[in-house]
């Protein structure tokens, strides 16, 4: 009986322990980031910035979970009965902001409007091969697609295929200014380039979520002084990227330094139709003059992960770039080839870059220097950001450095980047194999099927070395110890912050 | 005098019209677009698709077209949409155009109470040490980088309640004392540098009016020297000094760029530097249209500032 009484003490210790610790309901949280939004709607905008704000504002069908799965969103389950149609079954008693009911209706009027050119979408490159979308009841759309899309879903979760209402759009033209979503926050104040108030939607469809009352964006440019942010209790949390004010908040023990390889990738390619860049065995001398390990520790003071062609982060399918051809530096090897093609004594070129996170200019003097070591002889070019993106449309470049948007699906990522026919392959590549490969990959949906083919291409590529491909860079949310609850998902995306509530 | 200044103000309209054409074309001449910038690096586009967002940004037609277009709305008072956040520009621009007028006129409230006091002080040369620590002080405050000293003042101060924005900007008229607590940092940055320039300037000036003829009347009379330095010299000495404020007014309402993204404060200069950064041509052309006009305007209250400290100057 003794021991009866002390084994329930100490299991009732344990509940009261655990509940104590428990989640608290409401609170504002304030989130600092460097810059403002470029607008709110969420089947136009680009902009990462725009992005975070509409993780809380709006739903998916699906989306990615913290371990880059696809997961359900407004859609509760969903079905593939063969590799041209998917069957999307939505939660019922779904709400938009103004109130009304979200059904298989406005699923089919937000594909359409993301379909159709006028609208100008991102995002209809991810789902261009829909042919028809079908209502069969309230809560179940159909869809038709005419070629195989591997990548549907990623696509589909994507923020740019975010469902919204008819009736607002029609209203307003767009929503790049009014807000009416499905998601845990609705936008209650917005003071450009000062802040954003976001409100509890009491009526958001995963009940008893979200935990706080209100989230508050502000935008604060300056890394410093978002750091400073944090250290004074004026912010909660903040997203930074800045390497050298990453090590400074992780020296402060009042501050938690959260960190995950993301799936954005960093790129070193080059126009392959450029002399001497035609010639495979001068990029795959470069490959071998290039040491990962030392760009991420040099130029991301250690905060990346070395990878191969698929995101590193993307573990179900990304190979381990060691085991990757030309992967490891070899300087003799390299110089070797840089004589086979001509060149024994180098030649000169230029990288471009730019000095945004984005335009990598420390990872190009990194790059220049180990460059240097077979006997090449580039120079940096050093563009502000918008003659960057100019060059970079134009493919007006020998080689540069880039920041690649990746995607947790290798189709998504790799076949717009390096299919002859890829719309953002700007080295111009062109390779049967790899088109061969890339197409195959494309119509098969189940994972047993495909991982072989993208095993293959990793390697392919990687030989070929059209692009070499550095690592990913982490993603960085720093929060104030009292912050509780919040996931990274490794796109930046925030959407956790609907499980997230503060402790004081 | 009032005849005067409607002349001025008629001539800002060609002043104005002049602006107009060189900040269109001029822009225009940077390399890159919105639509490139808005597109990126990771968007793809069909063609059909680029022929609808060209016409969205406005690439669709020749540039003087464009122009002519833009002109005939702007004589309306329709300043457009900007392309980068598809907000009316107008409301934008005027909504944060009371913080840039604070900042400026702060600024300049802290350089004249620095600069002029130091800058009589020595010019007087009355002890060597005194001399050269004011010196020391204009050579610091000219050669300090405004972004060193408004980082340091942001690492050194934001643990103060309310003294470094952070992006929660309050506006005068919500609570003024909170909005002078706030933008008292960031004035600052500003007046010391200024202040070390208007202190030179000051100095220098005395100086050279203390070597007149009629000072030295002045002082032959018997008069004191203090009656000799304020009534006399600081008069005639100011005008240099009030045409530098007057410049500077004007370039600081265009914006502190460097002071306002440090402190997150959303004022002219940001959303100008983020135009361009962005080639968000509209709201640039309009920004530099209202600063062109403020600037014309202080030009013009200087000149009539000039009259009344220099009661000879007359204007007809």
């Amino acid at each position: 009986m003794k021991r009866f009484f002390a084994i329930s003490f100490i299991i009732l210790f344990f509940i009261f322990s655990l509940s104590s610790g428990q989640i608290k309901k409401g609170g504002t949280l304030t989130i600092g980031v460097d810059q403002e939004v470029v607008g709110l709607d969420p089947n136009i905008v680009t902009a990462f910035s725009s992005f975070r704000r509409i993780d809380l504002l709006y739903n998916k069908l699906v989306k990615y979970d913290e371990n880059l799965n696809i997961v359900p969103d407004l859609a509760i389950s969903w079905k593939i009965p063969d590799n041209l149609t998917y069957i999307f079954y939505l939660r019922k008693g779904i709400k938009f902001h103004n109130g009304r009911e979200l059904t298989a209706e406005d699923v089919k009027y937000t594909l359409e409007r993301i379909l159709d050119p006028k609208t100008g979408s991102p995002g209809r490159s991810y789902i261009e091969p829909i042919s028809s979308i079908e209502i069969v009841d309230k809560y179940t759309v159909k869809i038709k697609l005419s070629t195989p899309l591997a990548s549907l879903l990623s696509g589909l979760a994507s923020n740019n295929c975010a469902i919204v209402p008819k009736e607002e759009i029609e209203k307003y033209g767009n929503l790049q200014r009014n807000v009416v979503g499905t998601g845990p926050f609705k936008l209650a104040e917005w003071v450009p380039d000062n802040y954003m108030r976001l409100v509890r939607n009491p009526d958001y469809f995963e009940k008893g979520l979200p935990y706080l009352d209100e989230v508050i964006f502000r935008v604060i440019p300056e890394q410093t002084s978002l750091l400073a942010g944090l250290k004074s209790g004026a912010l909660d949390m903040a997203t930074i990227n800045d390497g050298s004010v990453i090590l400074q908040a992780k020296k402060d023990s009042n501050l938690v330094v959260m960190q995950k390889p993301g799936i954005n990738v960093r790129t070193y390619g080059f126009n392959t139709t450029r002399k001497p860049f035609d010639d495979i065995r001068v990029r795959q001398a470069i490959a071998l003059a290039i040491d990962r390990d030392e760009i991420v520790s040099t130029a991301e003071f250690g905060m990346a992960l070395p990878s191969g062609p698929i995101p590193a982060s993307v573990k179900r399918w990304a190979k381990s770039v060691k085991l990757l051809p030309l992967s490891r530096p070899n300087i003799k090897k390299a110089k070797e080839l840089l004589a086979q093609a001509g060149y024994p004594d180098g030649f000169s070129f230029k990288i471009v870059c730019s000095p945004t996170y984005e335009g990598g200019i420390s990872v190009a003097q990194v790059i220049q220097n180990q460059l240097k070591k077979i006997g090449l002889k580039p120079e940096l070019e050093v563009l502000e950001w918008g003659i960057y993106i100019d060059r970079w449309r134009k493919r007006d470049f020998d080689s540069m450095v880039e920041l690649r948007g990746g995607d947790p699906d290798p189709d998504r990522f790799l076949y717009r980047i390096l299919h002859s026919k890829g719309a953002v392959n700007n080295f111009l590549f062109k390779d049967e194999e790899v088109d061969k490969l890339l197409e195959e990959g494309r119509k098969l949906t189940k994972y047993e099927e495909r991982k072989p083919i993208y095993d293959k291409l990793q390697a392919l590529i990687s030989e070929k070395a059209p692009v070499i491909f550095l690592y990913v860079p982490y993603e960085t949310q720093i929060l104030r110890p009292y912050v509780k609850g919040f996931k990274q998902v490794g796109n930046g995306a925030l959407y956790y912050l609907t499980n997230t509530w503060i402790e004081k | 005098m009032g005849r005067y200044i409607l002349k001025r103000l008629i001539s800002i309209i060609p002043v104005l019209f002049g602006v107009s054409i060189l900040v269109f074309f001029l822009v225009r001449l940077i390399p890159g677009s919105a639509l490139e910038l808005f597109l990126g690096t990771q968007v793809e586009a069909t063609p059909e698709q680029m022929e609808e967002l060209k016409r969205i940004f406005g690439e669709d037609k020749p540039i003087p077209i464009l122009y002519f277009e833009w002109l005939s709305r702007i004589i309306k008072g329709d300043f457009g949409y900007s392309l980068r956040t598809s907000r009316p520009i107008l409301p934008d621009i005027l909504h944060r155009l009371p913080l840039s007028l604070e900042l400026t006129l702060f600024s300049l409230f802290f350089s004249i109470i620095i600069g002029i006091p130091l800058g009589i002080l020595s010019s007087l040369k009355q002890n060597p040490i005194i001399d050269i620590l004011i010196r020391l002080i204009g050579l610091l405050g000219l050669s300090l980088p405004q972004f060193w000293l408004a980082t340091l003042f942001v690492i050194l101060f934001s643990s103060f309640e309310g003294l470094i924005p952070m992006g929660n900007f309050i506006p005068f008229s919500k609570n003024p004392l909170l909005n002078i607590k706030m933008l008292f940092l960031p004035s600052l940055a500003i007046g010391l540098g200024l202040g070390a320039v208007v202190m030179r300037f000051t100095r220098n000036s005395i100086l050279e009016v203390l070597q007149m003829d009629y000072i030295k009347t002045a002082k032959a009379k018997g008069l004191s020297q203090r009656v000799v330095l304020f009534k006399h010299a600081l008069r005639n000495a100011l005008l240099p000094v009030v045409t530098i404020l007057g410049f500077n007014a004007g370039y600081l309402l265009g914006g502190a760029i460097v002071i306002e993204e440090v402190f997150a404060l959303p004022g002219m200069g940001r959303l100008a530097l983020y135009a361009i950064f962005q080639r968000d041509y509209p709201l640039l052309q309009g920004i530099v249209l209202i600063i062109s006009f403020l600037f014309v305007l202080i030009n013009l209250s200087t000149d009539i500032l000039y009259a009344f400290i220099d009661p000879r100057i007359r204007y007809e």
